[in-house]
C-alpha cells in the first residue's frame, strides 16, 4: 500500500491525501478492474510514441491529425505540451493541425532552443500558410514565441505568423482582473461589427 | 499569527503539494523569504500574472509562529517584465539577476540595497539592451556581498594595474599582473576594467544612455560572472543561456 501510494504521489497535482484515496479505490475495486488499470500503463508506455511530423504523443505515427484530410493542413497551431491539443480541441473551433515543442524556453531551468523540438517545425514551413503560436502568456512562453517568429520569419517569410489572444478570462469579473491582463486586454480589443 | 504587506520581488515558483504554488520571494523588509500561494495552479483570480519571475509587487502576506513557509495573501503588481515585449535575451536576463538573488543571500537577511539595485536593474532590461545592466548587476551584487577584488594592483606582487589590463582566474582571489598570471587565467582588457571603475561609481540610468551592443565589455560580463560563481562555487545557469542568447 505504501508503494503504490509513494508512485502515485509522483503524479503532477497528486498530493499524499488524494494518492491515499486513490491507492484505497484500487484496493476495493475488483482484481480485473486493478489489473486494467495496470495493463493501461503498461501498453500506454510500451505502444505510444511521438508523432514524427508534429511531436504528439500518438499510438500510430504520422498522428491521426496529421493524417486527417479534413484538417488544414497549411494550417499550424504551435504548443508547449501535448496536454494543450485537448485544450484547443475543446473549443471545436480550429481545423488546422498541430506542432509541439516540449516545453518553452527556460534560460534558468537549462532549457534552450536545442531542447525544443523547433527543427522540425522549421522543415514544415514550406507547407504553411500560417503558424499560431499559441504558448502561455507568461515570461518564458513568450519569450518562446518572439524566438520561433524570429526563427520562422528568417527561414520562409511568407508564412504569416500570428499570437494567440491574451486578455480578461470569458465569465470572469473585471474587478479580479490585474493590470498587466487589463492593459492587454485593452490593448487587444476589437471592433464591435454588427 | 502576523500580517505583513511590504515591497517584493518574485524569483522563482514550484508546483507544491496539489494545486498550490510555492514561491521564492525577496521582500525588501524581511530579505528573501517563501511561502505558499495556496490555489495559484488552478486560479489566478488572487494572483494574476504576479507570479511571474522578477514582477516587482506589494504583497501582503502571513507568518505564522515556528513555521518556515509564510501564507501568501495576495499581490499588487507594481512593476511586471511582461508589461513590455520579452524575448529570450531579456528571459535570460531577468532569470539571470533572480538566480543570482536566490543564490547569494540567506533567508531572512533584508538587504536594502541589493533589493534597490535588483529593482533598478530588471526595470532597465528591455529587449535589446540587456547588456549593460546585466553586468552591472553582476558586478554590483559582487560588491555588495563583499567579493569584488581591488581592480588597481596584482595581488601576489602588489604591483600598480592602474589602466592597465589585469588578469584573473577561477583559483585565485584578486587580479593579477601578466607576470604573476596562473595557468589557465583570462584577461580582462584595460578599457574594460576602466568601464568596472566607471559603473562602480555611476547609477545606473546615466549608463542606459548609452548604446551597449553584446559586445561592449563582453570580457567584463565574463569576469563578473566568473567571480560569482568562484563564491557560489557552482555555474548559473541562466548566464550561459544568456551568452547563447
Amino acid at each position: 500500500m505504501t508503494r503504490l501510494i509513494d508512485e502515485l504521489r509522483k503524479l503532477p497535482g497528486i498530493g499524499t491525501k488524494s494518492a491515499q484515496r486513490l491507492a484505497f479505490h484500487v484496493l476495493r475495486s475488483s482484481a480485473d478492474d486493478a489489473e486494467k488499470l495496470a495493463s493501461a500503463i503498461r501498453e500506454l508506455k510500451a505502444h505510444l510514441r511521438l508523432c514524427s511530423i508534429c511531436n504528439n504523443i500518438t499510438d500510430v505515427d504520422p498522428c491521426s491529425y496529421c493524417t486527417n484530410p479534413v484538417r488544414d493542413q497549411r494550417l499550424v497551431c504551435v504548443v508547449e505540451e501535448p496536454t494543450n491539443i485537448a485544450t484547443i480541441e475543446k473549443t471545436r473551433s480550429f481545423a488546422g493541425v498541430y506542432h509541439v515543442l516540449h516545453g518553452t524556453l527556460s534560460p534558468i531551468g537549462g532549457v534552450g532552443p536545442e531542447q525544443l523540438r523547433i527543427a522540425n517545425l522549421l522543415t514544415r514551413l514550406p507547407e504553411m500558410d500560417e503558424v499560431i503560436l499559441a504558448t502561455s502568456p507568461t515570461t518564458e512562453g513568450e519569450a518562446t514565441a518572439r524566438y520561433l517568429a524570429d526563427e520562422i520569419r528568417r527561414t520562409e517569410p511568407r508564412v504569416k505568423i500570428t499570437r494567440i489572444a491574451t486578455g480578461v478570462p470569458a465569465g470572469s469579473d473585471i474587478e479580479y482582473a490585474d493590470e498587466i491582463t487589463m492593459s492587454r486586454a485593452l490593448e487587444g480589443r476589437r471592433e464591435l461589427l454588427s | 499569527m502576523t500580517q505583513r504587506q511590504g515591497e517584493a520581488i518574485v524569483l522563482r515558483t514550484w508546483p507544491f503539494e496539489e494545486a498550490d504554488l510555492l514561491v521564492s520571494l525577496l521582500t525588501r523588509e524581511q530579505g528573501r523569504i517563501k511561502g505558499v500561494a495556496r490555489h495559484a495552479m488552478r486560479s489566478r483570480r488572487r494572483f494574476g500574472g504576479a507570479l511571474e519571475p522578477m514582477t516587482y509587487v506589494r504583497a501582503t502576506y502571513a507568518e505564522k509562529p515556528k513555521q518556515e513557509l509564510v501564507r501568501l495573501d495576495a499581490f499588487e503588481i507594481l512593476w511586471s517584465p511582461l508589461a513590455g515585449p520579452v524575448d529570450y535575451s531579456r528571459t535570460a536576463a531577468l532569470e539571470f539577476v533572480a538566480e543570482v538573488l536566490e543564490e547569494v543571500l540567506p533567508e531572512q537577511a533584508p538587504e536594502d540595497a541589493i533589493f534597490r539595485l535588483a529593482v533598478t536593474a530588471t526595470e532597465q532590461m528591455h529587449v535589446g539592451h540587456v547588456w549593460m545592466p546585466v553586468t552591472y548587476f553582476a558586478l554590483w551584487i559582487s560588491r555588495l556581498m563583499g567579493w569584488m577584488p581591488a581592480l588597481g594592483h596584482c595581488v601576489a606582487c602588489g604591483l600598480d594595474l592602474r589602466g592597465r589590463s589585469v588578469f584573473y582566474s577561477d583559483v585565485v582571489d584578486g587580479v593579477m599582473c601578466e607576470d604573476d598570471r596562473r595557468n589557465g587565467s583570462e584577461l580582462l582588457s584595460a578599457a574594460s576594467v576602466a568601464e568596472a571603475l566607471r559603473f562602480l561609481r555611476s547609477p545606473l540610468a546615466e549608463l542606459a544612455e548609452e548604446e551597449w551592443p553584446k559586445k561592449r565589455a563582453a570580457d567584463l560580463r565574463h569576469f563578473a560572472v566568473t567571480l560569482l560563481e568562484r563564491h557560489l562555487e557552482r555555474r548559473i545557469r541562466s548566464a550561459r543561456a544568456l551568452e547563447r542568447a
